[in-house]
């Protein structure tokens, strides 16, 4: 060795341990326990199954894994409740990507959490972040994956899966020594001792194969980041392709298509004779409008107003702006000044409705229209339907003091606008289509109530609005003689 | 020599000084006989599993059975594929009985992966020595039984391309989220958690047997893929030992989870407000069922293995009598089961639920339900026999009786849909060829990957094979003393 030293440099390869063969666990144990016992301390045991005791003859330490699962375990809970709380619970708005998170309302139940329901899912992910940490933190442990490890070059180390027991023995060891170690593990039982050098050939895998292998991993994501690209911003003004079809995709037939199926060719049909279309049909005008019967309705508030609200932020009362298709001009009906509400300004001075633009006020019905039976059944009927509908604001009696108004007042205070009083002047001198023209179609503040109560409804309702305001400014004549109670100090 | 019969005293507390039954009598020490049997030591029972999995020609059995089997699962992908181009139409699924068959199997399939947790993490907990030779099968068989149960609601959903509106993902168009107050969405859930960690389960279980395949590969090929497989394992002390924390932690943390899926499962039914569904007896009834069939499906697959494989050393007669006793407990439970639900139907007054349960013994598909009380509550009462539990083919047919029996109870449960409330939408469930075609492609799914399982990875965990001799029946002690 020493003569070909200077021309060719022999590798002499590091060694890294000996290693020692036993018989079965018992000895392997009884090995161990020896050789730490005589001081050794880089002493490691391999075997094809977990041997019981190894672990006390190694004087091992305990390993920290179960630290790494609980910590694993609780990052899992607290993700799991987290993410449900965030997700279902409470939204943050302005956040991009649609990562403000949605507040469920179920039954308008008070509070956002619901803890029992959201238990399945932290339950199952503390499992599955804890399992996590006991298989990965396993393996980074145990430094793995490691494929390569110099004992896998003994053919005798072969056995250390199936049936053989081994000691190793490190040379890193402070008591170790090539011939005084091998020595001892023969002392101490072993059937076999082999040194394990640090392998000297073999082929390490080239630098290039890893630049190589970056350079095509990183190109192998061009096509489907362009693929991305084309779908999340397309230029094309083709239909898009449809690989399954989807429900923007439906077998009826669109607005004007021809159809083959009827002989007409249309595939738009015309009612069937005979039959009303709901809507028509309301050919009585004053009872279904409240005008005149030779009133031309299509310039009337009554016929199909289209109407708008604007709020602005509860601060000032709420504007309507009611538009009719037919006569061209969009402020046509009462737009009423924002902070004005007690007074009705258009209701009672008609000509000041039309200095401002409007136009003319429909010929109101002043009578109830013939086609009703007025009698006190009608007014019962009336009495009926306005406690349901009407008191809830106006009040029982028409003041104006329903309970939603008095609520309204206490919670919004001077920005509520409290229902009419239906005890003014400007009310009670009102034709009675006029009247019926508001429940209908609404005015200010009020909805329409068209949806809700049928026309005889509502006249049965102005009937019975005629009577409550009779009773607030009546006589005592009016009271009948037979139900009237002599007053000792009034007569 | 034989170890077992010659250097074991097998002792069944013989009387000693005083009588069995009197005051101070003290029975002998029980000594368990080994559970592996014949003339065995580490390098045989190595050589035996191994040979299964490094065997160059298998068994012709074998390559009937996976060209069967692949066939089968073939169709079902066919029939997955005809299901995508057309919609759910071609299933027998309606207005009434809206989860049909996808459903059932689904819940089936779920169940039966039950077992390989159960057999692997609760009596690894409870130090069941008996599971080590039979638990890697187990295992497996829930891994596959989860493939195909994850396979059936993900096709159930209708546009399959749309599976992934089951996570929770940031929508920018919608901006909402799922709603984490539906069972449906826990059970998405619970069952992506127990595949993953029944995988991880598995996998883990798997290194050192892979490590061994490794050491004893010849071809290059079979040593690069075990190498890489079994992650560089070596077997040292220290590996050792933070495997075993690690496993006995996975054992701890999947023996819950075990339990919390069935239940949520059941809750698919429970949280419901139909009669016959919204129970609170779901969950455990569910989880009992699931081990039950589970069970039943391990020894389906276990006795024809055994045999072909040449097992029987390692799989004993012993371990098929402790499943059997399993079978009975679990399916005395559920019998149990039914028999409270009839109770409550009775006993908690209300018309619907009586309905219900009258109509699911003598109703039009009163079959199913007969089928079902035959096969799950009749047919395991039949181990209490002795010469039963000893027969490999009375035990192979019972077991198939419990594989059909479980599968009618999650049909009876859900033909409960035909009739409920109204009986203006009450409405007779009939299967089309594609929802029996489906169901017999799911086996052949379960088949095909598990005769790939069987060639090519160890199908016994060696390692705690090898423990249990060593530290249970005494091979470490009596090969040297």
């Amino acid at each position: 060795m020493t003569e070909t030293h200077d021309t060719d440099e022999v590798i002499q390869p590091k060694r890294l341990g000996l290693l020692a063969q036993f018989a079965g666990p018992d000895e392997l144990i009884a090995a161990a326990e020896k050789a730490t016992d005589e001081g050794y301390r880089n002493v490691e045991a391999y075997s094809p199954f977990p041997v019981i005791g190894i672990d006390e003859a190694l004087k091992a330490k305990g390993t920290v894994l179960p630290w790494i699962v609980f910590a694993m375990g609780l990052t899992g809970c607290l993700v799991g409740l987290g993410m449900q709380l965030y997700m279902n619970a409470y939204e943050f708005a302005g956040a991009i990507w649609g990562l403000s998170g949605y507040h469920y309302m179920i039954s308008g139940k008070p509070g956002p959490w619901s803890i029992p329901a959201f238990i399945p899912v932290t339950f199952e992910l503390t499992i599955l972040l804890s399992a996590f940490g006991a298989f990965f933190g396993m393996l980074v442990l145990n430094k793995l994956p490691r494929l390569f490890n110099a004992l896998f070059r003994s053919n005798r180390f072969a056995d250390a899966t199936t049936d053989g027991f081994f000691l190793f023995v490190e040379a890193t060891d402070s008591k170790y020594a090539d011939t005084e170690t091998e020595a001892f593990l023969s002392s101490i039982g072993a059937t076999g001792v082999e040194a394990i050098d640090e392998p000297t050939s073999g082929h390490a895998l080239p630098n290039l194969i890893f630049l190589v292998g970056a350079a095509v991993g990183t190109l192998a994501l061009l096509p489907p980041l362009y693929l991305y690209y084309v779908w999340a911003a397309p230029t094309s003004t083709a239909p898009r392709i449809s690989f399954f079809k989807d429900m923007e995709d439906q077998a009826k037939y669109k607005a004007q298509n021809t159809s083959t199926l009827f002989e007409d060719g249309r595939s738009a049909r015309p009612p069937i004779p005979g039959t009303i279309a709901r809507g028509s049909g309301k050919d009585d005008i004053p009872l279904y409008y409240g005008v005149q019967q030779e009133s031309d309705l299509s310039a009337s508030n009554a016929a199909t107003p289209a109407r708008f609200a604007a709020f602005s932020g509860g601060k000032t009362p709420a504007r309507f702006v009611q538009q009719t298709e037919s006569d061209g001009s969009p402020d046509a009906g009462d737009a009423a000044p924002g902070d004005d509400g007690e007074g009705q300004p258009q209701d009672a001075q008609p000509a000041d409705a039309g200095a401002e633009g409007e136009a003319a006020e429909p010929n109101w019905v002043a009578e109830f229209p013939e086609a009703l039976k007025i009698n006190e059944a009608f007014v019962e009927r009336g009495q009926q339907r306005y406690n349901i509908h009407c008191a809830a604001c106006h009040g029982l009696a028409g003041n104006g003091d329903g309970l939603v108004s008095q609520r309204a007042q206490k919670v919004s205070g001077a920005s509520w606008t409290p229902p009419t009083n239906l005890h003014t002047e400007a009310v009670v001198t009102q034709p009675v289509g006029r009247i019926f023209d508001t429940i209908t179609n609404g005015r200010r503040k009020m909805p329409g109530y068209a949806e809700h109560i049928t026309p005889k409804d509502r006249w049965a309702i102005i009937l019975y609005m005629k009577a409550l305001q009779r009773s607030q400014n009546a006589a005592a004549g009016d009271v009948p003689a037979e139900v009237r109670r002599e007053q000792p100090s009034a007569s | 020599m034989g170890l077992a019969s010659a250097d074991i005293p097998v002792s069944y507390s013989t009387p000693s000084s005083l009588e069995r039954g009197k005051l101070g009598y003290v029975p002998e020490v029980w000594n368990d006989p080994p559970w592996i049997e014949g003339d065995n030591d580490y390098r045989s029972v190595t050589d035996k599993v191994c040979r299964i999995a490094e065997n160059p020609r298998p068994p012709i059995a074998w390559w009937v059975g996976f060209l069967i089997a692949a066939s089968i699962a073939g169709m079902f992908g066919a029939l997955i594929g005809y299901l995508i181009v057309t919609g759910v139409g071609v299933w027998g699924n309606q207005n009434s009985v809206s989860w049909g068959f996808p459903i059932v199997n689904f819940v089936f399939w779920v169940g039966i992966g039950h077992a390989g947790t159960l057999i692997s993490a609760i009596l690894f907990l409870f130090r069941q020595h008996w599971r080590t030779s039979i638990n890697r099968f187990a295992e497996a068989m829930t891994i596959f039984a989860v493939v195909c149960a994850g396979t059936f609601p993900g096709i159930h959903v209708g546009r399959v391309w749309f599976a992934y509106w089951l996570f929770p993902y940031p929508d920018t168009r919608l901006n909402m989220w799922s709603q984490f107050r539906s069972p449906l969405l826990w059970d998405v859930f619970a069952v992506g958690t127990y595949a993953t960690v029944s995988l991880l389960f598995w996998y883990m279980g798997m290194i050192p047997d892979l490590a061994t395949l490794r050491d004893r590969a010849k071809h290059p090929a079979r040593r690069i893929a075990y190498g890489i497989l079994s992650v560089g394992w070596t077997g040292s002390a220290t590996q050792w030992r933070v495997y075993e924390k690690a496993y006995g932690l996975l054992a701890a943390l999947a023996t819950p989870l075990v339990l919390s899926v069935h239940t949520i499962v059941s809750f698919d039914f429970a949280v419901s407000q139909l009669p016959g569904w919204h129970t609170t007896i779901f969950p455990p009834y569910f989880v009992a069922g699931a081990v039950f069939s589970g069970f039943g499906m391990v020894l389906t697959l276990m006795i024809p293995a055994r045999e072909w494989f040449g097992l029987k050393d390692i799989v004993t007669m012993r371990h098929i009598d402790c499943m059997c006793k399993i079978i009975i407990a679990t399916g005395s439970m559920v019998g149990f089961a039914y028999l409270t639900e009839f109770f409550i139907a009775w006993y908690g007054g209300n018309p619907y639920e009586q309905f219900t349960f009258i109509n699911r013994a003598f109703g039009p598909t009163a079959y199913a339900y007969w089928i079902m009380v035959t096969c799950n509550v009749i047919s395991p009462q039949l181990f209490w026999i002795k010469a039963v539990r000893r027969s490999p083919l009375l035990i192979f047919i019972i077991s198939i009786f419990v594989n059909i029996g479980m599968w009618f109870e999650r049909f009876v449960i859900i033909l409960s849909l035909e009739r409920t409330f109204l009986p203006g939408s009450w409405q007779s469930f009939v299967p089309t060829w594609v929802d029996l075609g489906m169901l017999v492609g799911s086996f052949g799914l379960f088949f095909t990957l598990f005769l790939l399982f069987c060639r090519f990875l160890p199908i016994v965990a060696m390692a705690e094979v090898k423990q249990v001799m060593a530290h249970v029946d005494g091979l470490a002690k009596r090969s040297h003393s």
